[in-house]
């Protein structure tokens, strides 16, 4: 398979048309069922979207059409109801600590990994490639007690440790796979220079690794912020309670209000759809790297 | 210090932080379950050693056997339903042209989707009074065809693969248009000249020569199909009468809900060992073909 050099997946070649796997006059009756295809993969989403402007009674009895009058009322009560502004800012703190954490501790350990040589060099990299085996819902009991035991249950860290952990062996990989295809000259020239290991790590490595940072940095966003499983476990406390969970919780309670359920739903989404709409290339590309090395 | 041994300052104390936070949080937990997979613990008070009996009890529950089972349908489903259309679309969706990037980028959207909110839209779809899907039927007079999609268990784990495929067709789309790319041009111009085109086309060439990509992603599909816990944590619960129970929602329904840590640490180790097998298993059969 085609890796190219920013840990993506080549995806531009342009030299092989429909009309190779169709003759040129059913083309266009290809495209059309294309086009149908696509609307109908997207039409789940439209129809949340839709739906979260309409009053009950539309939900119930027109589901198909549009609402009458745009109800943005909806998206505010929601948005008190469900006191998504707190779950909004956990969500913030949580993601973007795991990712600060994922991204220095990844790339450290990419570059020390790839780049120099000493004993267990070998088991460490299998060691780290064993963690994308495991599934994570089979962590979930005994990270429960144990970190009942060590105090940190129902805490932000009981989030960002785990999310960190679990997204390291990714960000190692995709950033090692970089690396690997970057020349040395640099970093032994700042070496000579006298800047240390640290130095040339921070000064050379860092600003060097930018673009497989920016893969592991969509890949940890998506996953951070879409997780459900670990805040359903290890987050009780209500101030703590990131979007997902804040969500489903919100439609047990508030389940026949359909309203204001889907206008939640379209608040929970819609930061990842505009990120999706400005980066979609890197992420498709990205989140098949990092599924295929995982 | 000589040089070696900053290098070696260097290498222990830029390895520490990672290999200390991935050690506890992901590998030392495996072990901890399968040890306390030996005690009976209701999450307070005193725990007692039971040797196996955790084990052995959920290799005798039928409701264990059922979630694999529930679990092997979604795997099914992932490979019969994700691969083959993944596979068509990638023969269609070549180009780079607005059109084209643009049903792409339909196909994928959904997995940047929450899965939590995945489940509640098709919860609303399913829904056996105001689901659209029922309200479709109605429309066109297919009132027979209606039914309590996630109520009725006889269809309900079926009703749950359909999301599941639908979600995650995105990555394989674009495994398989990378993989058919690289396919030289010499080699479509000559299968041209012979007459492989339309079907023939994809059996006798496409296939054969993407079949390592189709391997890798048949590997994806079983692994993945172990995430499916949050889709269906939000749409059944497992239920009605633990009839849409996969391994992970057992394994919660039984920890976090009646507090039995000891028996689903348990589970958790079964889970690790069955992913295991499947996963290496897998990996085995294609390497022989």
């Amino acid at each position: 398979m085609k890796i190219t050099t920013d840990g993506g997946l080549a995806l531009d070649a342009d030299r092989a048309p429909l009309s190779r796997f169709l003759k040129p006059k059913w083309s266009w009756i290809g495209n059309v069922l294309l086009l149908v295809y696509a609307l109908l993969t997207l039409y789940p989403l439209v129809w949340l979207f839709i739906s979260s402007f309409k009053t009950n009674q539309e939900f119930f009895g027109k589901p198909f059409a549009l609402p009458t009058t745009w109800n943005f009322d909806n998206y505010k009560r929601a948005w008190e109801i469900a006191d998504l502004g707190t779950a909004f800012v956990n969500s913030v703190i949580v993601t973007v600590s795991s990712i600060v954490l994922t991204l220095f501790l990844g790339t450290l350990t990419a570059y020390i990994l790839s780049r120099l040589e000493f004993r267990f060099k070998g088991i460490l990299m299998s060691l780290f490639v064993i963690g994308m085996l495991i599934p994570i819902h089979s962590t979930l009991v005994p990270l429960f007690i144990m970190m009942n035991k060590i105090g940190i249950l129902d805490t932000y860290a009981s989030l960002v440790l785990p999310y960190t952990a679990f997204e390291l062996p990714v960000a190692i990989f995709v950033v090692a796979a970089y690396l690997t295809s970057v020349p040395k000259d640099l970093e032994e020239a700042a070496m000579i220079d006298g800047n240390g290991y640290w130095g040339t790590f921070f000064r050379i490595i860092m600003p060097l690794a930018v673009p497989a940072m920016a893969t592991v940095f969509i890949l940890g966003f998506l996953r951070f912020w879409n997780d459900f499983a670990f805040a359903l476990v290890f987050i009780n406390d209500q101030s703590l309670k990131t979007l997902p969970l804040s969500l489903s919780i919100f439609s047990d309670g508030y389940g026949t209000d359909y309203s204001l359920t889907t206008a939640a739903m379209a608040i929970a989404v819609i930061p990842t759809i505009i990120v999706y709409l400005i980066f979609q290339e890197q992420i498709m590309k990205g989140m098949v790297a990092g599924s295929v090395k995982g | 210090m000589t040089i070696s041994g900053r290098l070696r300052t260097f290498i222990i104390i830029g390895l520490l932080p990672a290999l200390l936070i991935y050690a506890v949080f992901v590998l030392i937990p495996i072990f901890w379950s399968a040890y306390y997979g030996f005690f009976s613990w209701k999450g307070i008070g005193a725990s007692t050693f039971i040797g196996f009996d955790n084990y052995a009890e959920a290799l005798r529950d039928p409701i264990f056997w059922r979630a694999l089972k529930n679990n092997l349908i979604i795997v099914v489903a992932s490979i019969g339903g994700q691969l083959p259309i993944a596979l068509v679309l990638s023969l269609i969706l070549r180009k780079s042209t607005l059109f084209q990037r643009f049903v792409r980028s339909a196909v994928f959207m959904p997995m940047v989707v929450a899965s939590v909110v995945i489940g509640m839209i098709w919860g609303y779809i399913y829904h056996p009074q105001i689901g659209i899907l029922n309200f479709i039927l109605d429309t066109f007079g297919l009132e027979s065809w209606i039914r309590d999609w996630l109520g009725d268990p006889g269809i309900n784990m079926y009703s749950v693969s359909v999301p599941v495929i639908w979600a995650n067709i995105g990555p394989y789309l674009i495994l398989f248009i990378s993989a058919i790319q690289n396919i030289s041009s010499e080699i479509e111009d000559a299968a041209k000249i012979d007459g492989a085109v339309g079907g023939k086309w994809l059996y006798l060439i496409v296939i054969p020569m993407i079949w390592d990509t189709i391997k890798v992603a048949i590997v994806l599909c079983i692994s993945g199909s172990l995430k499916a816990f949050d889709l269906i944590f939000v749409m059944t619960g497992g239920g009605p009468a633990q009839s849409t129970e996969l391994l992970a929602t057992y394994m919660y329904n039984n920890t976090f809900e009646v507090f039995r840590y000891g028996y689903g640490s348990a589970v958790s180790t079964l889970i690790i060992v069955i992913s295991m097998i499947l996963v290496l298993g897998s990996q085995l059969l294609m390497r022989r073909k």
